[in-house]
Formats: structure tokens, C-alpha cells, sequence
């Protein structure tokens, strides 16, 4: 049995209502979640409203802050200093929230949907459909994430939909699997012999009767992931395989340019890694909370 | 436990195949043809027609894959179109610099994991316990590059302690018979190259190993938090044991398990994560290969460099299962 299979089980042994209830309450007691959906609700309202609160275009060039060397250091016309380019950091970071976010969440969505799919339709029909994608998502997660993701972008070329393409497919083994081993566990569940047994059609019984008990293990890998996606999109700005248009302000894209600058500009290399640290922090604090909250096994001791 | 080892063995069959349907596959998606792209700038239509014929582009699909299987049977992967050395040479000259600092960042991860997710479960609720959970919630949330840059800057930059980036001093005339540059200094008995080496290899190594080290301290402190509610450990603290022992024979060599599995899992994260601390390092190993492979579209070295990674991926995770099965018979059976 997998891990996926043997939290699966755990978690079905719980009624639907009242795991979710339960789940709720928990997740508002518990610190480190809270942490988690104070730093997330940051770094989402920092990337809608960046065209709003940044002071300067993050793409606009001002060499002459830069004539006498790199880089001047925080100011009051530049809170954070200016960049190689004599671009202001501050207005950078903000804007950079924006690509991080958007790529982030579509990666996963693309991700999320196309596994669970799989999962779906391969837990449910199992036999030969079953082996089949199982073969196929063993053969993707064979090849390590972030290296499956750079032969995606290379394949594809440089640019943003190619990215959220590539980040996406290295997630959709993992809810694949996920999603099916929660599956196989609840199939077998009374319930769904019952709906079976009054007529409900097959496709009714997996949609209204199973999805919605399997989803719970999907809910905390998906934010799990999503702090996965982030640090993989930066990952990939920082080898070079970023937004085609190099003036574009992603976090990972700007660490790379900094490294010459470690010794006259480290701040310029901090700003951006903390950035990252902040937003893959607060998604990573929630979803330890959510599987902490969803987790039976848990109840009673926190 | 042999029928077991040929059931893993067996599964491994479809997934080579498959990879190489993918790696086969890939290469023809790329944008241009394969000719094209095999050659590069110095495309011409003879020399495209030439290739085209040299690698029977020509040819049906399945037999071109028929005939792809069979060069990659038999370890042939072509030739780089940077450094025309064969993908197979320079795999074989890079891969070591990629095992010695993998198995480093590993010993860091494991040396200070386990005994900081003991402590912590051993002291469970207690500040050192929050310290080191919130800590390590930080040590998966950081990019290893951006770790890896900070490190630079402190203690190669800042500090100037240490070297930033290969693999020895640029002057060093240490011998390498084996590439494994630690190794190499052991057996050649030179003290200067293995303490230049291991210099070289300090601050690479805690940049991969951040994230491995936080997730065994997480797992070795979950693990013992379960054991030590055990019948058999209240049992061996009932019959007046030493609290030592009981530690060490009852609770961590229990605990341990989990903890092995996990090891073996972050093998790929490991690869993955050295094409990112190899490049912030200029480490000479797999990472930057590939790496500087796709800006010089040279794709015989990332087609078989993939296929290599991948397959030594596949490996480690069979070599994993087995040891797991050897030390927990209970997986045998299932």
C-alpha cells in the first residue's frame, strides 16, 4: 500500500460533514496556519494590487542611478534600492508577486486537473485503463521534477505558458496517484455499494459519492504544491529558462543576474530570496495545517 | 525475498521502455527537425540529408525506434555537438563530481537530521521542540539557490573562509584517477588536495542537503514520537533498562525505519536539486552538463543525459525497496 492508499484509509473513516466541521475548527486553533494565511493573504494582495502600489514601472530603466557603480542601496526615492539597470527594486518584488502567483496557481491547476482525471478514471474502471496510466505516471515521476520540467521548456521554447505547462505536468503523476489510491479506498465503501445497488448510474456514483470523501488528501497536496510550483518556476528563472523577455521582474530571473553583484549589491540577492521564502512559507504552513486539521489520527491532541 | 527482487526487477521493464519512448519522442517534438537539431547552426541541406540518412530519419517511425533502442542497448548516445566527446565519456567523467557531493549533502542531511528530530521528539512541546519544527518548515520553504547564494556571499564573499565555486584551487596538480576528487586525494595520500576538496565541496553540500536535513529531522521526530508509546519500549523501561539503551536498541533503530525510506526518496530531489546548487557553485557535475546543454541546444548530451538520470533514479529506488524489504520483513509479504 502506498502513502497516499494509507492516508486514504485513514480519512474514510470519517463522515463527510462532520470531518469538514471538525477540520475548520481545528485549523483556526492552530498558530502556524494562521502564520500560513497571514503570509499568503500578503503575498496575494501585494501581487493584485502591485500595478497600484508600486512606485515606479518595474521595467523602466534609470542608468543614470547606476552611473557610479552597482547599486545604490535603499533610499528615500527607492525603498529598497535599484537594480543593475537602475530599476526599482521595490516596484520588482511587487510585480514579481504577480508572476509567481499567476504561474503558481495555473501550474497546479493544470496539474491538479489533468491528474485527477487520471486518477479518477484509472481508480474507478481499474483493469487494464488502470495499469495503463499507472504505467505512464510511473514513467513521468521517473524522471526527477524540476529535470522533467526543464526538458518540457526546452522542448517548447522560453515563455510563460510554457512554463506553467511544464511545472504542471511534473504535478500531474503526483495527483494521479493521489487521487487514486483515495479512490480504490473509498470504492469499496458501503455507501457506494448502496448507490450502486438502487440504480445510481456509474458516473454519478464517482462524482456525487466518491470525489467527494477522496478529495480531502488532494486539498492538502494541492497547497503543498502549490508551494512546490513556486520554488520550481523560480528555479527555473534562475537557470535561465524564465519569461522570455528578460526585463520581466520574476523572483528567480533576478536572483540569477544578482550573482555578480554578491559582493558590491547582496541586497539585491536577499530581497528576492526572501520574497520566494515568504510566499512558499505561508503555503507550506497551511497545508501542514489543513493535513494536521484533516487527519482523524491527529484528533484530540492538539 | 528472491521472488521478490525479480517482481521488482520485472516492473523495472516497462518503465525503461517507457522512458525511452519518451526520450525518443521528446527529441522529435523539439522545434525544427531532429536533423536540424542534432546539427545546429551548421545546418546545411546536405548535411541535413546526410544525417537524416546517418540516423535513418528516413525511415518509418517504429524502425527508427527499433533502431534507437539498439544503439542505446548499447550504450551509445551520440556524440556532444559543444566539446564532440561521446555523451557516454563525459556522463561517465561528470557523474562522479555529482555522486560526491549528492552522498555529502546526504551525510550533512543525516548526521545533523536525525539527532535534531531525536532531540526534538525526546523533548516534545519543549521551545528546542518548536525551534527546530519551525525551523525546518524554513528549511523546505528556501530555494537552494537562493540558500546557496546567501552561503556564497557569507562565507566565500563576506568571510572569505571558503571557495565559492569548482570543484579545487584553479592552480591545484592534485591526480584524479577516479574523479571522485575526495577519493582521489585518500589514494593518492595527498593531504593538501583532500583538505582543498573538501573545502570546495562544504557550502555546495548544505545548500543540497537544507532540504533532505529538514525533512529527516521531520520524519526522525515523528517516527520516535510513535515508537516511544510502544508496549515493547514501556516494557524495556518496565524492566529497569538503562534509558540509553532503551533509546538506542528499542526507539531509534525502530524509528530508523521510516527514516530510510525517506532517505532513498529524496534521491531525486537530490538530482533535481543539483542542477540548481551545481550551477550556483559552477560545480562541474551532471547539473551544469545539462544545464549548459540547453543553451548550446545540444541535444544528444540532453536526450542521454536524461535518459541517464532518469534511469539512474529508477535504480536507486529499486536498490531502496530491497534494502527496505531486507530491514522490514513485512514488506516480503505483502
Amino acid at each position: 500500500m502506498s502513502i497516499a492508499e494509507l492516508e486514504a484509509v485513514e480519512i474514510a473513516f470519517e463522515g463527510a460533514g462532520g470531518l469538514w466541521r471538525d477540520a475548520w475548527s481545528r485549523l483556526r486553533r492552530n498558530p502556524g496556519a494562521l502564520v500560513g494565511v497571514a503570509l499568503v493573504a500578503i503575498f496575494v494582495f501585494v501581487a493584485v494590487l502591485a500595478p497600484l502600489i508600486s512606485p515606479y514601472d518595474p521595467r523602466a530603466q534609470n542608468l543614470l542611478l547606476v552611473a557610479r557603480g552597482c547599486c545604490p542601496g535603499p533610499s528615500s526615492h527607492h525603498l529598497l534600492g535599484v537594480d543593475q539597470l537602475g530599476r526599482d527594486e521595490l516596484s520588482r518584488l511587487f510585480y514579481g508577486a504577480r508572476f509567481s502567483l499567476v504561474i503558481g496557481v495555473v501550474a497546479v491547476g493544470v496539474g491538479l486537473s489533468v491528474g485527477l482525471l487520471f486518477g479518477a478514471v484509472a481508480g474507478y474502471l481499474g483493469g487494464f485503463v488502470d495499469g495503463l496510466i499507472m504505467r505512464v505516471m510511473d514513467v513521468m515521476l521517473a524522471i526527477p521534477g524540476l529535470l522533467l520540467a526543464i526538458g518540457i521548456v526546452a522542448a517548447l521554447g522560453q515563455g510563460l505558458w510554457q512554463i506553467m505547462v511544464a511545472v504542471g505536468t511534473t504535478n500531474i503523476p503526483i495527483f494521479a496517484r493521489l487521487l487514486r489510491g483515495s479512490i480504490l479506498a473509498q470504492r469499496e465503501n458501503d455507501f457506494v455499494l448502496a448507490a450502486r445497488s438502487v440504480g445510481v448510474p456509474r458516473r454519478a456514483i464517482l462524482a456525487s459519492h466518491i470525489l467527494p470523501n477522496a478529495i480531502s488528501p488532494v486539498i492538502v497536496q494541492g497547497t503543498l504544491a502549490l508551494a512546490t510550483a513556486i520554488i520550481d518556476v523560480a528555479g527555473l528563472g534562475f537557470l535561465g529558462l524564465g519569461p522570455q523577455d528578460p526585463g520581466t521582474p520574476e523572483w528567480g530571473t533576478m536572483l540569477t543576474e544578482v550573482d555578480r553583484y554578491l559582493q558590491s549589491a547582496p541586497l539585491l540577492a536577499i530581497f528576492p530570496g526572501v520574497a520566494i521564502v515568504i510566499s512558499v512559507l505561508g503555503f507550506n504552513l497551511i497545508g501542514d495545517g489543513l493535513r494536521e486539521a484533516l487527519d482523524p489520527k491527529l484528533r484530540g491532541r492538539g | 525475498m528472491l521472488r521478490f527482487v525479480v517482481r521488482r526487477l520485472l516492473l523495472l521493464v516497462p518503465i525503461l521502455l517507457g522512458l525511452s519512448i519518451l526520450v525518443f519522442g521528446w527529441i522529435r517534438l523539439l522545434p525544427g527537425s531532429p536533423a536540424q537539431a542534432l546539427l545546429g547552426e551548421r545546418a546545411t541541406p546536405q548535411t541535413i540529408a546526410q544525417i537524416r540518412h546517418q540516423y535513418k530519419l528516413d525511415r518509418p517511425i517504429y524502425e527508427q525506434y527499433w533502431g534507437y533502442l539498439h544503439t542505446v542497448g548499447q550504450l551509445d548516445f551520440g556524440v556532444s555537438i559543444s566539446s564532440r566527446r561521446t555523451v557516454t565519456y563525459e556522463f561517465a567523467h561528470r557523474f562522479p563530481a555529482t555522486i560526491e557531493l549528492a552522498l555529502a549533502a546526504m551525510i550533512f542531511a543525516i548526521a545533523f537530521g536525525i539527532p535534531l528530530g531525536f532531540l526534538a521528539a525526546k523533548r516534545h512541546g519543549s521551545l528546542f521542540d518548536h525551534i527546530s519544527l519551525v525551523g525546518s518548515l524554513i528549511g523546505i520553504s528556501i530555494p537552494i539557490f537562493f540558500l546557496g547564494l546567501i552561503l556564497k556571499w557569507i562565507f566565500a564573499v563576506k568571510l572569505g573562509w571558503l571557495p565559492s565555486i569548482g570543484r579545487e584551487d584553479v592552480l591545484s596538480e592534485a591526480k584524479h584517477p577516479t574523479n571522485f576528487y575526495v577519493l582521489d586525494a585518500i589514494v593518492t595520500g595527498n593531504g593538501g588536495a583532500l583538505w582543498d576538496s573538501i573545502k570546495h565541496l562544504l557550502l555546495p553540500a548544505v545548500a543540497l542537503g537544507s532540504i533532505p536535513l529538514a525533512v529527516v529531522a521531520r520524519i526522525t521526530r515523528a517516527a520516535v514520537l510513535d515508537v516511544q508509546n510502544e508496549d515493547y519500549v514501556r516494557t524495556a523501561r518496565a524492566k529497569g533498562l538503562p534509558p540509553l539503551i532503551v533509546d538506542s536498541r528499542h526507539v531509534l533503530r525502530n524509528a530508523l525505519l521510516p527514516v530510510s525510506t525517506i532517505i532513498g526518496l529524496q534521491t531525486g530531489l537530490l538530482l533535481s536539486g543539483a542542477v540548481l546548487t551545481e550551477t550556483v557553485f559552477a560545480w562541474p557535475g551532471i547539473g551544469t552538463w545539462l544545464k549548459d546543454a540547453i543553451f548550446n541546444r545540444d541535444y544528444p548530451v540532453l536526450q542521454g543525459g536524461i535518459l541517464f538520470v532518469a534511469i539512474v533514479f529508477v535504480l536507486v529506488n529499486l536498490v531502496v525497496d530491497i534494502s527496505y524489504a531486507i530491514i522490514n520483513p513485512r514488506i516480503r509479504v505483502s
